[in-house]
């Protein structure tokens, strides 16, 4: 016994789906160096920056979608949430607030989305399928409702430090008086990402909410008998899956310098594959924060690679699906085990 | 710990109980008391209404009528956390664990042990799960295995050792020992006496017919949700009970048995 001691603390809580993380991080690798091959470009230093860059946005929604999908739900909301608070934090700009209040405030009706998702599923008892659909639509109606489904621009160079801001940027005045970038620097988003990963695997490992969103996932009945409030645990997770989407909106918002409210269409379906090719369940119960993160750079290297090997965006689309169904199928493989 | 006042005042009365789900009448008027001290048998055939009754008592299900008195107080329990706060715990038939997790997040599900900066204490959690499932299975391994992977009688530990762990002073035992083997079992039979010796009041649910009368001070029958007997152990035989669970009644030639069973 002493011996299992040392040992297993290392795999602790989705201890079954360590291998499936080893797999994805392994499907990962090979598809870097398969794009080595195919484009001389790929595996460089600033491609590399790009595909960071590229990735946040999905990132960032794929943790909190990992939460609500372990709870066993799922929020098909975030793709027209991200357009909402975009356009919140674009119309209160031009309203005269400066952009940091400005993108709280997007951040808040980001969170405000899905806590009405949270009251819907657990006081109304409506399936989370169902009401995020519900939410789906009410919140890009009324994106672009408010915006009249035009792009808000001209919300002035502030707006776009987050999205296009870097860390470390190195550049070299030449001798013909004209500046080298020697390195791209870090993208702000990318760091964000980083950060709210660590935070969310924090959580979802060290915390009681981690631990109850895990419990509520895997056995509701059981939780709720050992004293778990489950219908507080459902809202947080769906709240944080909102004021995510509210983040990446703000984030994707602010690297085009304008608001479009028809932006992020379908994203939540990137989510979803990013969380479920890293191992979550949509049985609930099993996922983590590592595993999605894997998930969305398998999706955002894919999306890079095939591009720069030229394919086009219809066989991306292709080849995206059938890595989904290929993951979701070793994870029933895993299951039934 | 048994003082003479509460010798006096039931630890429990469930008066009147009733219970409907739609048309089902599940449990309908049943009324039973529980002094600390003493285990109290709840039997009746499959359906009867046992696992509800006992449900309401530990605030998994509300009451359609009647009413509970913990300690000659009227409580209304909106949920487990309620009936626990009265130090009500309660071992499910289902078992209530949460399948992905191990044997420690279970035990402490909804009451996790934290560090100071208000993390899972994960430590702490382990070694006392650790220390617990001893007590009730010596060779208890595989404490960070995820529960789906344990054996139904481990699990059954998991659950008992988690309604034991917190101190309870009414335990609620619906079939504990159903997926146990003997030795467990009879582990689980010391425990129950010696949990009675603590003054803990108990109610067991069980169709083991040596459960019942090695451990229990009295039994109610149940039979289609109503009581149909409440008896102290010595007044009745294996007999007596088996008819009673059976067709509701007693044999027809039935005279109290005193201390003779
Ligand atoms: N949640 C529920 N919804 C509807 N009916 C229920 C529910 N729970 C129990 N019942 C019904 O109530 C009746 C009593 O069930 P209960 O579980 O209390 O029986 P029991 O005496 O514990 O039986 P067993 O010995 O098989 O465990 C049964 O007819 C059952 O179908
Ligand atoms: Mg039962």
């Amino acid at each position: 016994m002493a011996a299992n001691d040392g040992k297993s603390k290392l795999s602790f809580l989705p201890s079954g789906s360590t291998l499936h993380k080893i797999s994805a991080l392994l499907t990962l690798l090979l598809l870097i160096l398969a794009f080595s091959f195919t484009s001389p470009a790929f595996l460089t230093v600033n491609n590399g920056l790009t595909v960071l860059l590229q990735t946040s946005v999905i990132g960032l929604l794929a943790i909190g979608m990992t939460m609500v999908i372990i709870t066993g739900g799922i929020d098909l909301s975030v793709g027209s949430v991200l357009a909402l608070a975009g356009v919140v934090a674009g119309l209160v700009i031009k309203a005269g607030v400066p952009v940091i209040p400005a993108m709280a405030l997007g951040i808040m009706a980001g969170a405000a989305c899905g806590f009405v998702n949270g009251l819907v599923i657990t006081k109304m008892r409506i399936t989370p399928f169902v009401a995020t659909l519900g939410m789906m639509m009410i919140a890009r109606g009324i994106a672009l409702q408010l915006t009249g489904a035009a792009p808000i621009s001209r919300l002035g160079e502030a707006f776009g430090t987050l999205g296009n801001g870097t860390f470390f940027r190195v550049v070299e005045m030449q001798d013909n008086g004209f500046p080298k970038v020697i390195f791209a620097g870090v993208p702000y988003p990318a760091v964000l990402l980083i950060i709210v990963a660590i935070i969310g695997a924090f959580l979802l490992q060290k915390r009681q909410i981690g631990r109850h969103i895990f419990s509520v996932g895997s056995n509701e009945e059981a939780a709720r008998l050992s004293g778990v409030n489950v219908d507080r645990t459902k809202i947080w997770a769906y709240t944080a899956s909102g004021a995510l989407a509210g983040l990446s909106g703000m984030v994707l918002m602010s690297r085009l310098v304008t608001v479009q409210p028809n932006e992020g269409v379908m994203y939540e379906l990137d989510a979803i594959a990013a969380s479920v090719i890293g191992g979550a369940s949509l049985m609930g119960g099993v996922g983590s924060i590592s595993g999605s993160m894997i998930g969305s750079f398998i999706i955002g290297v894919l999306r890079n690679g095939l591009n720069m090997a030229g394919t086009s965006a219809f066989i991306q689309q292709i080849i995206i699906g059938i890595v989904v169904i290929g993951a979701v199928y070793i994870d029933q493989f895993r299951n039934k085990k | 710990m048994l003082d003479t006042a509460s010798q006096n005042t039931p630890l429990i009365q469930m008066m009147d109980i009733d219970k409907q789900f739609g048309g089902v009448h599940a449990v309908q008027g049943v009324s039973v008391d529980l002094y600390p001290g003493e285990v109290v048998g709840v039997l009746g055939h499959n359906g009867a209404g046992k696992s509800c009754l006992m449900r309401m008592l530990s605030g998994a299900m509300t009451l359609s009528g009647g009413q509970i008195n913990v300690n000659g107080t009227t409580v209304e329990f909106k949920s487990p956390q309620d009936a626990k706060k009265y130090g009500i715990e309660t071992i499910y038939q289902t078992l209530a664990l949460a399948n992905h997790l191990d044997a420690a997040a279970n035990l402490f599900l909804g009451r996790e042990l934290k560090t100071r900066f208000g993390n899972l204490d994960e430590a702490r959690m382990y070694a006392e799960t650790k220390e617990a499932l001893r007590q009730l299975n010596p060779n208890f391994k595989n404490l960070k295995d995820p529960v789906s992977k344990l054996s139904g009688g481990q699990r059954q530990v998991i659950a008992i050792a988690r309604a034991i762990y917190f101190q309870a002073k009414v335990l609620v035992m619906d079939e504990p020992t159903a997926a146990l083997g003997p030795s467990e079992t009879a582990m689980v039979a010391d425990l129950t006496i010696r949990l009675k010796n603590e003054g803990i009041g108990i109610f067991l649910i069980s169709h083991d017919m040596h459960d019942v009368f090695d451990l229990c001070d009295r039994v109610i029958v149940m039979n289609k949700g109503r009581n149909v007997g409440a008896f102290a152990i010595g007044d009745v035989n294996k007999d007596d009970i088996l008819s009673l669970i059976i067709k509701g009644t007693l044999p027809d030639d039935w005279t109290p048995r005193g201390q003779a069973a």
